[in-house]
């Protein structure tokens, strides 16, 4: 997708910082891998039969669930961070192949870099909480994704799509920088902890409740 | 001191079935008690309530005296081993070791020590997947031991198991608490618990039905004698008489219901002559059919 977006676009427009920008926002997919990452965190236990064994030595699951959302947080946002330096560098190359001019060490692409991580790292901490309140890892996964397809595009018809997880992940990456559907930054960032917070809230309600039989 | 397992009242519901109907026992320290039932008895359901994985419905699951989730450092308290096959295919015995040892605070020396302890260290990094039942069912086992627990609760370890894994898991209990260590172990063959177990607990449709010495159970398989006299009739009047049940077999001898040596004396008094005097000892596995109704 890098190499399409550098060999697409016209010499002239690829100059552009801006466009630059965009180069390295494909690396915004890691948000979606570490959603991804924290369900097979949760539910992937369920899946494989190995959830016993863990709350037989750390029986207090409110603190176990604390703890993923914790760890996958941390790993999405060095997934994201590596994700930006790898089509940073990949982008780099590609634009010196061309003999562009490489900005992209420009504030907006140190934005959207820390975005990206900050998105990821969100994704993977209410992956954990969704991946706790279904139990199913695949089911989990299959649900996120046709949300993300169907579901809330389907938001659009009540005006309230910026809403959505999904949107709410872009306008966290964005930061603010364009797209005027989008929430700003610091709106977006609130809305994210709600999700975070709402999903970890049922999750550790289900996991307290939930027998391991 | 607070018993290393115990159950007050425990029930558990699911929806309209009773899985477990208000159990009360509490089991010795140093000792193997075998935990014996039907298979849908609720044995699983009681471990797990023990290991503060299934809610109670009512009632109390203490170990060591308090709720299993109460417990400052479980790992190092119990070792439960459940039933087998709960791995992730793709990761390494020892790898699976490892994450838990983190997780329990446990220093990772440990896991090569007990893996060394079930005889797996040479598979260790090989995926879980790639392992036999038996060595899957040592894995547990190695899991539990991480924690140098002085109590072991294992649930129908023997399942699965071929003769040699077995006798493997028969001497390494057998050791485990000949050093002092407590060990709570179930299963619905009683052959299997039979050779192993000081004190059986009996459950059956989710009641108690028996919590006695293994020996209390062999006791209650004997007593009972067969007897053969020309002068049967005589006979049983002379056991009535001194207090003691005898009924006619189909084959003209006489069941009587006290040992051999008694009925001997009787007919020695009355001058009685026998064919035959022999002692019956139903199989302890009669017992326990006796016990839980019949049902496997």
């Amino acid at each position: 997708m890098i190499s399409l977006h550098v060999f697409q676009d016209s010499l002239a427009s690829l100059a552009e910082p801006h466009q630059q920008r965009d180069v390295v926002s494909i690396a915004a997919v890691s948000a979606l891998i570490s959603l991804i990452l924290g369900i097979v965190v949760s539910a992937g236990e369920f899946t494989h039969g190995t959830i016993g064994q863990t709350f037989l030595v750390a029986p207090v699951r409110e603190r176990v669930l604390g703890a993923k959302v914790l760890a996958t947080a941390v790993a999405g946002a060095v997934l994201g961070l590596a994700s930006c330096a790898f089509a940073w560098a990949l982008g780099a190359l590609l634009l010196k192949s061309r003999s562009v001019p490489v900005h992209l060490f420009s504030g907006t692409a140190l934005r959207l870099v820390l975005g990206i991580a900050l998105a990821a790292a969100f994704t993977g901490a209410f992956g954990i909480g969704f991946g706790s309140l279904l139990r199913r890892q695949t089911a989990a996964i299959v649900i996120a994704l046709v949300w993300l397809l169907v579901g809330e595009p389907l938001l659009g018809v009540a005006q309230v799509e910026r809403y959505g997880p999904g949107h709410i992940v872009a306008s966290i990456v964005e930061a603010g920088d364009q797209g005027s559907d989008l929430l700003a930054f610091g709106p977006g960032l609130a809305v994210a902890v709600v999700y975070v917070a709402v999903a970890g809230g049922l999750g550790a309600a289900v996991l307290r409740r939930t027998d391991i039989t | 001191m607070a018993a290393p397992l115990e159950a007050r009242g425990l029930t558990k519901r699911f929806g309209s079935t009773t899985a477990v109907d208000n159990l009360t026992f509490a089991i010795e320290p140093g000792r193997i008690t075998g935990f014996l039932g039907p298979n849908g008895a609720g044995k699983t359901t009681t471990l797990r309530m023990l290991l503060g994985l299934v809610h109670a419905t009512g009632g109390e699951a203490l170990v060591e005296g308090a709720p299993y989730r109460k417990l400052r450092d479980p790992a190092r308290t119990v070792g439960a081993v459940l039933e087998a096959s709960s791995y992730h295919p793709g990761r390494s015995g020892r790898n699976h070791l490892r994450v838990l040892a983190t997780a329990a605070g446990i220093p990772s020396e440990r896991v090569d020590e007990t893996l060394e302890q079930v005889e797996l260290s040479g598979p260790a990094r090989r995926p879980v997947k790639t392992y036999s039942l038996g060595m899957r069912q040592r894995l547990s086992v190695a899991a539990a031991l991480l924690g140098s627990p002085s109590l072991l609760v294992l649930d129908e370890p023997a399942n699965g198991l071929d003769p040699e894994g077995i006798r493997w898991l028969r001497n390494f209990l057998r050791s485990f608490a000949d050093s002092g260590g407590t060990v709570f172990i179930s299963s619905h063959v009683l052959a299997e618990i039979a050779q192993l177990a000081d004190e059986v607990v009996i459950i059956h449709k989710a009641k108690l039905v028996a919590h006695e010495p293994l020996a209390a159970l062999t006791g209650r398989a004997a007593g009972g004698t067969v007897v053969r006299s020309p002068d049967a009739e005589r006979l049983g009047e002379r056991l009535a008489a001194a207090g003691i049940e005898a009924t006619a077999a189909d084959d003209g001898g006489l069941r009587v219901a006290a040992p051999p040596e008694r009925v001997g004396e009787v007919a020695a008094e009355a001058a009685i002559v026998l064919h035959e005097l022999r002692g019956e000892s139903a199989s302890l596995e009669e017992v326990f059919l006796e016990l839980t109704g019949g049902e496997r």
